[in-house]
Protein backbone atom coordinates (compact mmCIF):
# COMPACT_ATOMS: atom_id res chain seq x y z
CA UNK A 1 0.00 0.00 0.00
CA UNK A 2 1.61 3.72 -0.78
CA UNK A 3 1.34 6.04 1.67
CA UNK A 4 0.13 9.22 1.12
CA UNK A 5 1.97 12.24 0.64
CA UNK A 6 1.20 15.41 2.00
CA UNK A 7 0.35 16.60 -1.56
CA UNK A 8 -2.17 13.89 -2.53
CA UNK A 9 -4.27 14.55 1.28
CA UNK A 10 -4.17 17.46 0.98
CA UNK A 11 -5.74 17.00 -2.95
CA UNK A 12 -7.75 14.46 -1.26
CA UNK A 13 -9.32 16.53 1.72
CA UNK A 14 -9.61 19.63 -1.20
CA UNK A 15 -11.79 17.35 -2.62
CA UNK A 16 -13.72 16.33 -0.14
CA UNK A 17 -14.83 19.53 1.19
CA UNK A 18 -15.68 20.96 -2.47
CA UNK A 19 -18.24 17.77 -2.95
CA UNK A 20 -19.43 18.72 0.66
CA UNK A 21 -20.50 22.03 -0.14
CA UNK A 22 -21.83 20.87 -3.14
CA UNK A 23 -23.74 18.16 -1.51
CA UNK A 24 -25.20 20.64 0.82
CA UNK A 25 -26.36 23.21 -1.47
CA UNK A 26 -27.57 20.69 -3.93
CA UNK A 27 -29.77 20.06 -0.54
CA UNK A 28 -30.82 23.01 0.40
CA UNK A 29 -32.02 23.83 -2.74
CA UNK A 30 -34.64 21.43 -2.17
CA UNK A 31 -35.73 22.27 1.29
CA UNK A 32 -39.07 24.35 -0.29
CA UNK A 33 -39.72 21.04 -1.82
CA UNK A 34 -38.79 18.82 1.15
CA UNK A 35 -40.91 20.86 3.47
CA UNK A 36 -44.29 21.21 1.41
CA UNK A 37 -44.21 17.35 2.00
CA UNK A 38 -42.93 17.56 5.31
CA UNK A 39 -45.57 20.07 6.51
CA UNK A 40 -48.58 17.60 6.16
CA UNK A 41 -46.78 14.84 7.91
CA UNK A 42 -47.43 16.21 11.00
CA UNK A 43 -49.60 18.23 12.89
CA UNK A 44 -48.43 21.62 13.39
CA UNK A 45 -45.92 24.43 11.42
CA UNK A 46 -43.96 23.89 14.46
CA UNK A 47 -43.43 20.70 14.34
CA UNK A 48 -42.45 20.57 10.41
CA UNK A 49 -39.76 23.57 11.08
CA UNK A 50 -38.47 21.36 13.95
CA UNK A 51 -37.70 18.34 11.90
CA UNK A 52 -36.82 20.03 8.82
CA UNK A 53 -33.81 21.32 11.27
CA UNK A 54 -33.05 17.97 12.64
CA UNK A 55 -33.45 16.22 8.69
CA UNK A 56 -30.85 18.60 7.51
CA UNK A 57 -28.39 18.51 10.99
CA UNK A 58 -28.38 14.68 10.19
CA UNK A 59 -28.23 14.90 6.27
CA UNK A 60 -25.34 17.28 6.61
CA UNK A 61 -23.48 14.91 9.08
CA UNK A 62 -24.04 11.29 6.79
CA UNK A 63 -24.01 13.27 3.73
CA UNK A 64 -20.89 10.40 2.94
CA UNK A 65 -23.56 7.75 3.06
CA UNK A 66 -25.73 9.48 -0.03
CA UNK A 67 -24.74 7.75 -3.21
CA UNK A 68 -24.44 10.89 -6.31
CA UNK A 69 -26.53 9.93 -8.81
CA UNK A 70 -29.97 9.11 -6.71
CA UNK A 71 -32.57 11.17 -5.95
CA UNK A 72 -31.11 13.44 -3.03
CA UNK A 73 -34.99 14.71 -2.10
CA UNK A 74 -35.65 10.91 -1.68
CA UNK A 75 -33.00 10.57 -0.07
CA UNK A 76 -33.67 13.86 2.30
CA UNK A 77 -37.12 12.54 3.32
CA UNK A 78 -35.95 9.01 4.13
CA UNK A 79 -34.33 10.85 6.82
CA UNK A 80 -36.99 12.83 7.86
CA UNK A 81 -39.36 9.86 7.40
CA UNK A 82 -37.29 7.92 10.17
CA UNK A 83 -36.67 11.03 12.67
CA UNK A 84 -40.35 11.31 12.60
CA UNK A 85 -41.09 7.78 13.46
CA UNK A 86 -38.05 8.21 16.11
CA UNK A 87 -39.96 11.37 17.44
CA UNK A 88 -42.87 8.61 18.72
CA UNK A 89 -45.26 9.64 15.92
CA UNK A 90 -46.27 5.65 15.47
CA UNK A 91 -47.44 6.06 19.42
CA UNK A 92 -50.49 7.66 18.26
CA UNK A 93 -53.88 6.23 16.92
CA UNK A 94 -53.47 3.56 14.40
CA UNK A 95 -55.70 3.67 11.26
CA UNK A 96 -59.35 1.82 11.93
CA UNK A 97 -59.62 -0.75 9.33
CA UNK A 98 -63.38 -0.53 8.67
CA UNK A 99 -64.09 -1.34 5.09
CA UNK A 100 -64.97 1.59 2.78
CA UNK A 101 -68.14 0.61 0.47
CA UNK A 102 -67.38 3.89 -1.75
CA UNK A 103 -66.00 4.03 -4.67
CA UNK A 104 -63.30 6.13 -6.69
CA UNK A 105 -66.05 8.00 -8.17
CA UNK A 106 -67.68 8.82 -4.06
CA UNK A 107 -66.79 12.40 -4.14
CA UNK A 108 -67.36 13.14 -8.08
CA UNK A 109 -70.80 11.32 -7.19
CA UNK A 110 -72.02 13.70 -4.10
CA UNK A 111 -71.05 16.77 -5.96
CA UNK A 112 -72.34 16.40 -8.82
CA UNK A 113 -75.79 15.61 -7.25
CA UNK A 114 -75.29 18.98 -5.27
CA UNK A 115 -74.31 21.08 -8.37
CA UNK A 116 -76.69 20.18 -10.86
CA UNK A 117 -75.63 23.20 -13.14
CA UNK A 118 -71.66 22.99 -13.03
CA UNK A 119 -70.96 22.90 -16.48
CA UNK A 120 -67.67 20.90 -16.13
CA UNK A 121 -65.57 19.29 -14.55
CA UNK A 122 -63.63 21.83 -13.09
CA UNK A 123 -66.82 24.00 -11.84
CA UNK A 124 -67.66 20.63 -10.00
CA UNK A 125 -64.29 20.84 -7.99
CA UNK A 126 -64.27 25.00 -7.15
CA UNK A 127 -67.40 23.46 -4.69
CA UNK A 128 -64.29 22.31 -2.33
CA UNK A 129 -62.48 25.63 -0.71
CA UNK A 130 -58.72 25.59 0.40
CA UNK A 131 -59.30 25.46 4.09
CA UNK A 132 -61.67 22.22 3.64
CA UNK A 133 -58.48 20.56 1.51
CA UNK A 134 -55.82 20.74 4.49
CA UNK A 135 -58.78 19.78 6.95
CA UNK A 136 -59.88 17.10 5.24
CA UNK A 137 -55.95 15.49 4.30
CA UNK A 138 -55.34 16.27 8.00
CA UNK A 139 -58.02 14.44 8.98
CA UNK A 140 -56.80 10.68 6.81
CA UNK A 141 -54.94 8.79 9.65
CA UNK A 142 -50.79 8.85 9.16
CA UNK A 143 -50.39 5.39 7.47
CA UNK A 144 -52.65 6.34 4.81
CA UNK A 145 -51.96 10.10 4.35
CA UNK A 146 -47.81 9.57 4.52
CA UNK A 147 -48.41 7.16 1.37
CA UNK A 148 -51.21 10.41 -0.12
CA UNK A 149 -48.24 12.95 0.69
CA UNK A 150 -45.91 11.69 -0.60
CA UNK A 151 -47.22 10.78 -4.43
CA UNK A 152 -50.22 13.51 -4.66
CA UNK A 153 -48.38 16.63 -3.38
CA UNK A 154 -44.41 15.74 -3.81
CA UNK A 155 -45.11 13.85 -6.85
CA UNK A 156 -42.79 10.91 -5.66
CA UNK A 157 -43.22 7.24 -7.61
CA UNK A 158 -44.83 4.52 -5.64
CA UNK A 159 -41.03 2.90 -6.06
CA UNK A 160 -39.88 6.23 -4.15
CA UNK A 161 -42.89 6.47 -1.56
CA UNK A 162 -42.03 2.79 -0.80
CA UNK A 163 -38.17 3.27 -0.56
CA UNK A 164 -38.73 6.27 2.02
CA UNK A 165 -41.07 4.67 4.13
CA UNK A 166 -39.18 1.53 4.11
CA UNK A 167 -42.45 -0.59 2.83
CA UNK A 168 -43.35 -2.83 -0.05
CA UNK A 169 -44.70 -1.05 -2.96
CA UNK A 170 -47.78 -3.10 -2.72
CA UNK A 171 -48.51 -1.51 0.68
CA UNK A 172 -47.75 1.29 -1.16
CA UNK A 173 -50.23 1.02 -3.67
CA UNK A 174 -53.01 -0.50 -0.99
CA UNK A 175 -52.28 2.42 1.41
CA UNK A 176 -53.00 4.96 -1.23
CA UNK A 177 -55.96 3.54 -2.61
CA UNK A 178 -57.44 3.34 0.87
CA UNK A 179 -56.14 6.94 1.72
CA UNK A 180 -57.31 8.20 -1.15
CA UNK A 181 -61.26 7.21 -0.70
CA UNK A 182 -60.96 8.32 2.94
CA UNK A 183 -59.72 11.56 1.71
CA UNK A 184 -62.22 12.40 -0.34
CA UNK A 185 -64.78 10.95 1.92
CA UNK A 186 -63.20 13.46 4.40
CA UNK A 187 -63.69 16.31 1.37
CA UNK A 188 -67.22 15.04 0.49
CA UNK A 189 -68.19 15.56 4.27
CA UNK A 190 -66.63 19.27 4.47
CA UNK A 191 -68.82 20.08 1.17
CA UNK A 192 -71.81 18.63 1.10
CA UNK A 193 -72.37 16.80 4.84
CA UNK A 194 -72.06 13.70 3.00
CA UNK A 195 -72.39 11.18 5.38
CA UNK B 1 -59.93 -8.63 -11.70
CA UNK B 2 -62.40 -7.02 -14.02
CA UNK B 3 -61.32 -6.48 -17.74
CA UNK B 4 -61.96 -4.29 -20.33
CA UNK B 5 -63.95 -6.86 -22.46
CA UNK B 6 -66.07 -7.99 -18.86
CA UNK B 7 -67.23 -4.42 -17.57
CA UNK B 8 -64.77 -1.51 -19.40
CA UNK B 9 -66.74 1.79 -17.35
CA UNK B 10 -64.88 -0.24 -14.54
CA UNK B 11 -61.83 -1.65 -15.20
CA UNK B 12 -61.09 2.12 -16.12
CA UNK B 13 -62.02 3.25 -12.83
CA UNK B 14 -59.56 0.39 -11.44
CA UNK B 15 -57.05 2.36 -13.87
CA UNK B 16 -57.92 5.47 -13.02
CA UNK B 17 -55.37 6.86 -10.41
CA UNK B 18 -52.45 4.41 -11.70
CA UNK B 19 -53.04 6.33 -14.56
CA UNK B 20 -52.80 10.09 -13.22
CA UNK B 21 -49.67 8.25 -11.12
CA UNK B 22 -48.45 7.26 -14.41
CA UNK B 23 -47.38 4.08 -13.08
CA UNK B 24 -49.56 2.02 -15.94
CA UNK B 25 -47.30 -0.04 -18.25
CA UNK B 26 -47.40 0.51 -22.00
CA UNK B 27 -50.28 -1.66 -22.64
CA UNK B 28 -52.47 -0.91 -19.73
CA UNK B 29 -51.86 2.86 -20.42
CA UNK B 30 -53.04 2.40 -24.08
CA UNK B 31 -55.77 0.50 -23.15
CA UNK B 32 -57.06 3.30 -20.88
CA UNK B 33 -56.41 6.20 -23.46
CA UNK B 34 -58.80 4.36 -25.97
CA UNK B 35 -61.38 4.23 -23.43
CA UNK B 36 -61.22 7.50 -22.39
CA UNK B 37 -61.19 8.56 -25.76
CA UNK B 38 -64.67 6.78 -26.17
CA UNK B 39 -66.74 7.34 -23.00
CA UNK B 40 -67.72 10.06 -21.80
CA UNK B 41 -68.70 8.81 -18.81
CA UNK B 42 -65.44 7.47 -18.00
CA UNK B 43 -63.84 11.16 -19.62
CA UNK B 44 -65.62 13.52 -17.85
CA UNK B 45 -64.85 11.10 -14.08
CA UNK B 46 -61.24 10.95 -15.37
CA UNK B 47 -61.23 15.23 -15.71
CA UNK B 48 -62.71 15.66 -12.27
CA UNK B 49 -59.73 13.44 -10.78
CA UNK B 50 -57.28 15.11 -12.76
CA UNK B 51 -58.45 18.98 -11.24
CA UNK B 52 -58.92 17.18 -7.76
CA UNK B 53 -55.37 16.29 -7.81
CA UNK B 54 -54.37 19.68 -9.19
CA UNK B 55 -56.65 21.75 -6.65
CA UNK B 56 -55.60 19.46 -3.68
CA UNK B 57 -51.63 19.53 -4.40
CA UNK B 58 -52.00 24.17 -4.78
CA UNK B 59 -54.75 23.68 -1.63
CA UNK B 60 -52.02 22.69 0.73
CA UNK B 61 -49.02 24.41 -0.36
CA UNK B 62 -47.72 26.17 2.74
CA UNK B 63 -44.09 27.48 2.39
CA UNK B 64 -40.89 27.90 4.27
CA UNK B 65 -40.58 31.00 6.23
CA UNK B 66 -37.52 33.31 5.60
CA UNK B 67 -36.47 32.08 9.29
CA UNK B 68 -36.12 28.86 8.65
CA UNK B 69 -34.58 29.21 5.79
CA UNK B 70 -31.70 30.75 7.32
CA UNK B 71 -31.67 28.48 10.17
CA UNK B 72 -31.21 26.20 7.67
CA UNK B 73 -28.58 27.34 6.05
CA UNK B 74 -26.96 28.10 9.18
CA UNK B 75 -26.32 24.32 9.44
CA UNK B 76 -24.19 24.06 6.61
CA UNK B 77 -20.31 23.37 7.14
CA UNK B 78 -18.16 26.26 8.29
CA UNK B 79 -15.64 27.15 5.44
CA UNK B 80 -12.20 27.14 6.94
Amino acid sequence: MSEATPETEARRLATEARDRVRFEEDALGLADQVYRVARHLVGSREEAEDLMQETYARAFRSWRSFRPGTNLRAWLLRILTNLNIDRGRRLQRTPGLEPLEEGDYFLYNRLEESTPDAADEERVVERLSQDSVVSALSAVPHDFRDVVVLVDIGDFSYADAAQILDIPIGTVMSRLHRGRRVLKQQLAQEAVGAA
Amino acid sequence: MTSFADDPCAKCEELLQPFLDRELNEAERAQAEAHLSLCSYCRKRYRFEAHLRRFVRQAVVEEMTPELKVRLSELRTPLL
